[in-house]
C-alpha cells in the first residue's frame, strides 16, 4: 500500500511526463491554447493509459517475458506489440465510448485519435517494461504487479494533465504580453515550460 | 547522377536543414530531442538513430505504397517503423551498449516520434523511393543537428567537456570557474531549444510564427 | 488484372504477410545479435568488478584481466559458510543478499583480495556497488558504486572516480563498532578511520550509501571474520 502511495505521487510530480522525461511534448505544445480542451485532452490521455499500460504489462510478463507462454524470451517483438496494442486500443476506446456515452464522447471526440501518436502512451509502456525489472523493495519506482500499473498508469495520466492545463493557464495570460519578436510562438512556450520544469524539480526533494 | 541530384531533389534534401526544419518549424519529434541532449555522444547517435530510420522507412514505404490497403495505413506504417527501430535498438545494444543504456527507452520512443510518421504520411505515400529516401535523410539531419546543438551547449556548461574529454582547462576552474550544473538537468534543455529557436526566427526573419 | 486494395480479403491477407515478414525478420536480427550483446552486459559487470579493484583496463581487455585478477566467485551465506563453490557472477543484482551473498576472490600482484557486492536504496531508486577489501578483511582496496537514477550533477555522483577513491585504504570498522561510511560533505570527521567526505547537495544518496554499506558488512561480517581467524 505504501509502495503503491510513493508509486503514485512520484508519477505525478517527481516523474513527471512533460517535465522530467518530455513526453507527449508535440500535442502538448499543440494543444494547450486554451484550459478547457487541454483538459479534455489530458483526460483522454490518463484514459487510455488506464487501458494500455496493464494491457501491454500482461503481454510482457505473460507472453513475451522468458518464462511466458512460448517458454523463450520475445522481448524484441515489444514494440510492435505495444504500439500495436496502443493503436488499436484507441480506436476500440473511441468505438466504444461513441456507442456507450456520446457525452464523453463529443467532449474526447476528435482528441483520441491524436492519442495514437502520443509519445506519452508509448512511453509510458516501455518505462514499465523497463520497471519490472526494478526491486520493489529498493526503489519506489519499481511496477511488480498488475494494481501498480494502475497507480501508475493514472499518476502518469494525472501529472501530465496538470502540465497542460498548468501551461493552457499561462498561454490565455501570456497571450496580452509583449513578447519580443524573434521569441514569439514556439520561443516563448519553450522557455515558459522549461521554467515551469525548473519549479516542478523543487519536488526531486521529495522523500516519499 | 545528375538527374539523382536534381535541383528538385537537393531541395527536398536542404529545405529540412533550415527553412523547414521538423523541430523548429514543424515542431514534430520534440520530446526526445529534449530527453537525451545532455550529453553530445548520445545526442550524436540519437540523431543517426533517427536519420536512418526516417530514411529507411521513407523508402520501404514509399515502395510498397501503392499496394497498402487504405484501411490499415496507419498500423503498417507503424509496424515498418516499428520493425526498424527494433533493430536499431538491437544494433546499439550489440555495438554501443554504453550509449543504448544511457538512451534507455528513448530508442523505443523514436516509433512514436511525429517526424516519422509525419515524413511517412506526407511525403513516403506519395512520392518515389529515391525522392522519399532523400526527403528522410535531410529531415533526419535537420532533426540531428538541433540536437546536437542543444547537447554540446549542455556538456560545455553542464560538465565542462565535450564526448567525455576535458575542454574547460583547469586554469579556469582554479581561478574560479564552475560548471552549471543547471544545464544538466531536463528544465534547461527546453529553455536552450526556446532560445535556439528564437535566434533562428531573429536571424530567418521570413518565418512565420 | 488490377488488385482491389480496399477488399476485406486483400486486407487481411496483406496484414498476414506484413507480421509474418516482420515477425521473421526480427527474429532472425535477435538471434544474430544476441550473443555481442550479451557479451556487453557481461562485460560491463566484469568492469564494474574491476573498477573497484582500481583496474580500468579497455573494453577489449576487460575479459582477459577479469578472468586473470578473480579467481573464484563463490556464494556465501550470512553465517559465513560457502554455499557453492561457484556461481556468484550469475547472481542477479536484486538476488543479492536475499540470502545469497557472492564474494569474489581476486589476486593482484600476489596478494589476495575480497570484492563484495552490495545493493541499496538511494534517493530515486536502486543503487549498487563493489567494496574490495584486502587480505586482512579490514582495510578497504579500492570501491566501485552506480545508481539506476540519482539525480545528475549531485547523487549521480557515486559513480565518479572522484567519490569513490575517498574510500581507499579505510577501515570497515573501527573499534567502536562504527561502519565505514561518508559524513556530510564539509562536516568534520569524527572517525576519520571509517569516514569519508560526502557530496555537498546529495546527502539522501549518500545516506543510501552508508545504509547499504552497514547493511551489507553485516551480512558478510560471518564470512569475514572466519577469514580472518585463517590468517
Amino acid at each position: 500500500m505504501e509502495h503503491a502511495l510513493s508509486l503514485f505521487v512520484r508519477s505525478i510530480f517527481v516523474d513527471n511526463m512533460i517535465f522530467a522525461s518530455f513526453l507527449g511534448m508535440c500535442s502538448y505544445l499543440a494543444v494547450s491554447k486554451n484550459v478547457k480542451t487541454s483538459l479534455g485532452l489530458g483526460i483522454a490521455v490518463t484514459f487510455v493509459l488506464l487501458v494500455t499500460v496493464p494491457v501491454d504489462y500482461l503481454l510482457q510478463t505473460k507472453i513475451l517475458a522468458e518464462d511466458g507462454l512460448f517458454g523463450t524470451d520475445l522481448t524484441y517483438l515489444s514494440f510492435i506489440l505495444f504500439i500495436a496494442v496502443i493503436a488499436g486500443i484507441t480506436q476500440l476506446v473511441e468505438m466504444v465510448v461513441e456507442r456507450f456515452s456520446p457525452t464523453l464522447y463529443n467532449a474526447l471526440g476528435i482528441f483520441l485519435p491524436l492519442i495514437a501518436v502520443n509519445c506519452a502512451i508509448m512511453g509510458a509502456s516501455l518505462f514499465m517494461q523497463q520497471r519490472i525489472q526494478m526491486d520493489p523493495a529498493t526503489s519506489s519506482q519499481a511496477i511488480s504487479s498488475l494494481g501498480d500499473t494502475f497507480v501508475y498508469a493514472l499518476g502518469a495520466g494525472i501529472g501530465w494533465t496538470l502540465a497542460i492545463v498548468a501551461l493552457a493557464a499561462i498561454r490565455e495570460k501570456m497571450a496580452y504580453a509583449d513578447v519580443p519578436k524573434p521569441l514569439q510562438g514556439l520561443g516563448i512556450i519553450f522557455i515558459t515550460v522549461g521554467l515551469m520544469a525548473m519549479a516542478f524539480m523543487c519536488f526531486s526533494g521529495l522523500s516519499i | 547522377m545528375s538527374q539523382l541530384f536534381s535541383k528538385d531533389n537537393r531541395q527536398i534534401l536542404t529545405a529540412p536543414l533550415n527553412g523547414d526544419n521538423p523541430i523548429m518549424i514543424q515542431i514534430l519529434g520534440i520530446c526526445s530531442a529534449l530527453a537525451v541532449t545532455a550529453q553530445l555522444e548520445p545526442a550524436i547517435v540519437m540523431g543517426l538513430s533517427v536519420t536512418v530510420i526516417t530514411a529507411f522507412s521513407n523508402v520501404i514505404i514509399s515502395i510498397i505504397r501503392k499496394t497498402i490497403p487504405n484501411r490499415i495505413r496507419i498500423i503498417i506504417q507503424l509496424v515498418v517503423v516499428a520493425a526498424l527501430v527494433t533493430v536499431v535498438s538491437m544494433v546499439l545494444k550489440a555495438f554501443a551498449y554504453d550509449v543504448s543504456v544511457k538512451l534507455s527507452v528513448y530508442v523505443g520512443l523514436i516509433i512514436t516520434n511525429c517526424i516519422l510518421m509525419g515524413r511517412l504520411e506526407a511525403f513516403a505515400m506519395m512520392n518515389k523511393p529515391w525522392e522519399s529516401f532523400l526527403d528522410g535523410i535531410g529531415n533526419g539531419l535537420g532533426y540531428a543537428w538541433i540536437l546536437v546543438v542543444i547537447g554540446a551547449v549542455r556538456e560545455l556548461l553542464g560538465s565542462g567537456t565535450l564526448l567525455g574529454y576535458t575542454i574547460i582547462p583547469q586554469g579556469a576552474y582554479d581561478a574560479g570557474y564552475v560548471n552549471n550544473g543547471m544545464m544538466t538537468m531536463p528544465a534547461m534543455a527546453l529553455i536552450l531549444l526556446g532560445i535556439v529557436i528564437g535566434v533562428h526566427r531573429a536571424v530567418n526573419k521570413d518565418i512565420k510564427s | 488484372m488490377k488488385l482491389n486494395t480496399n477488399s476485406n480479403i486483400y486486407t487481411i491477407i496483406y496484414a498476414c504477410v506484413v507480421v509474418v515478414i516482420v515477425a521473421f525478420l526480427l527474429a532472425f536480427v535477435s538471434s544474430a545479435l544476441k550473443a555481442p550483446s550479451e557479451a556487453n552486459e557481461r562485460i560491463d559487470q566484469q568492469k564494474q568488478i574491476l573498477a573497484s579493484l582500481n583496474l580500468k583496463p579497455e573494453k577489449a581487455q576487460v575479459e582477459s584481466q577479469y578472468k586473470q585478477v578473480v579467481v573464484a566467485d563463490p556464494i556465501v551465506d550470512t553465517l559465513g559458510n560457502v554455499v557453492s563453490e561457484s556461481g556468484g557472477f550469475k547472481v542477479k543484482r536484486k538476488d543479492i543478499g536475499k540470502p545469497q551473498l557472492p564474494v569474489y576472490v581476486c589476486q593482484i600482484n600476489g596478494e589476495t583480495k575480497y570484492v563484495l557486492p552490495m545493493v541499496g536504496k538511494g534517493l530515486w531508486g536502486t543503487i549498487w556497488g563493489y567494496l574490495a577489501l584486502n587480505d586482512d578483511c579490514e582495510t578497504v582496496y579500492g570501491a566501485y558504486f552506480s545508481h539506476e537514477s540519482e539525480t545528475a550533477g549531485l547523487g549521480a555522483l557515486i559513480a565518479e572516480a572522484d567519490f569513490q577513491s575517498e574510500f581507499k585504504g579505510k577501515k570497515i570498522h573501527d573499534a567502536e563498532g562504527n561502519y565505514l561510511s561518508v559524513v556530510k560533505f564539509g562536516s568534520k570527521q569524527e572517525h576519520p578511520e571509517v569516514q569519508c567526505d560526502g557530496i555537498s547537495g546529495a546527502t539522501l544518496t549518500t545516506n543510501g550509501v552508508n545504509a547499504m554499506i552497514s547493511d551489507y558488512l553485516k551480512m558478510y561480517k560471518n564470512f569475514l571474520n572466519k577469514k580472518k581467524q585463517n590468517l
